[in-house]
């Protein structure tokens, strides 16, 4: 059970990642869409 | 529902701790299914209307559809380590799946072989719709028709009943509607990237 935590740990990691970083970019999207 | 699919049991005990990655290898290889069909749509609507825009939404479906796929085989792989031993065994599955990453590989190596941009979207609109043809084919009727290791009733089984229990099926059907609602948000994103791309390289010529 202790390596599902773990595992569980570093997925939650990436996926807030993954999620910061498309929300990030989404929003210098729309900023570049304002520009055009 | 990634706390869920860690933290509750194993959704299928013969298999053990390894058949939770189940909650994410079979949402991808779903979500790759969905991006190829949608390339095969507006790769036709591209053919009837020549309007650039349908190019541009079929080779992104096409791009995630890669993505997906080659996600479902880096995540089926690491099953594959855990349950039978290595992690490619040139399994009926491996190997379908390898095939259709080949075929849509081949699809990105005829766009930038053409410089062309209404040829381009011509030929890979055609190619796409081919390949299309042989999704159905590699993902459900070969691994179902040959011999192989990969679990068959994950889903459903022979005589398509569902076969999880209330709480795998909740936190399976949360899994791919938020996987579902990545590759829309992936699609619009990349799009809206495209779309300004393009009115860049209107503007400079």
């Amino acid at each position: 059970m202790d390596g599902n935590y773990v595992a569980l740990a570093v997925t939650l990691v990436v996926w807030i990642g993954i999620f910061f970083y498309l929300m990030r970019l989404d929003r210098r999207v729309k900023d570049l869409e304002k520009r055009s | 529902m990634i706390v869920a699919s860690f933290l509750t049991p194993a959704p299928q005990a013969q298999i053990g701790e390894a058949s939770r990655i189940f909650y994410y290898h079979i949402p991808q290889a779903w979500i790759c299914v969905i991006a190829f069909a949608t390339s095969m749509v507006f790769s036709v609507r591209y053919l009837r209307k020549k309007a650039m825009i349908d190019d541009d939404r079929a080779s992104t479906a096409a791009g995630l559809g890669f993505l997906f796929c080659f996600l479902a085989t880096v995540t089926g792989a690491t099953f594959a380590k855990v349950t039978w031993g290595s992690f490619w065994n040139w399994d009926p599955r491996e190997t379908s799946i390898f095939v259709l990453l080949l075929i849509y590989a081949a699809y990105f190596a005829l766009r930038n072989a053409v410089d062309e941009e209404n040829k381009r979207a011509a030929l890979s609109a055609v190619y796409s719709i081919f390949a299309f043809l042989t999704v159905p084919f590699l993902i459900f009727v070969v691994p179902r028709v040959m011999p192989s290791l990969h679990p068959a009733d994950s889903v459903v089984d022979e005589n398509l009943r569902f076969t999880m229990g209330p709480t795998v099926g909740t936190i399976f059907g949360v899994s791919l509607l938020l996987f579902s609602l990545l590759f829309l948000w992936l699609f619009n994103l990349a799009l809206r990237i495209k779309k300004i791309e393009r009115a860049r390289l209107e503007r400079s010529l």
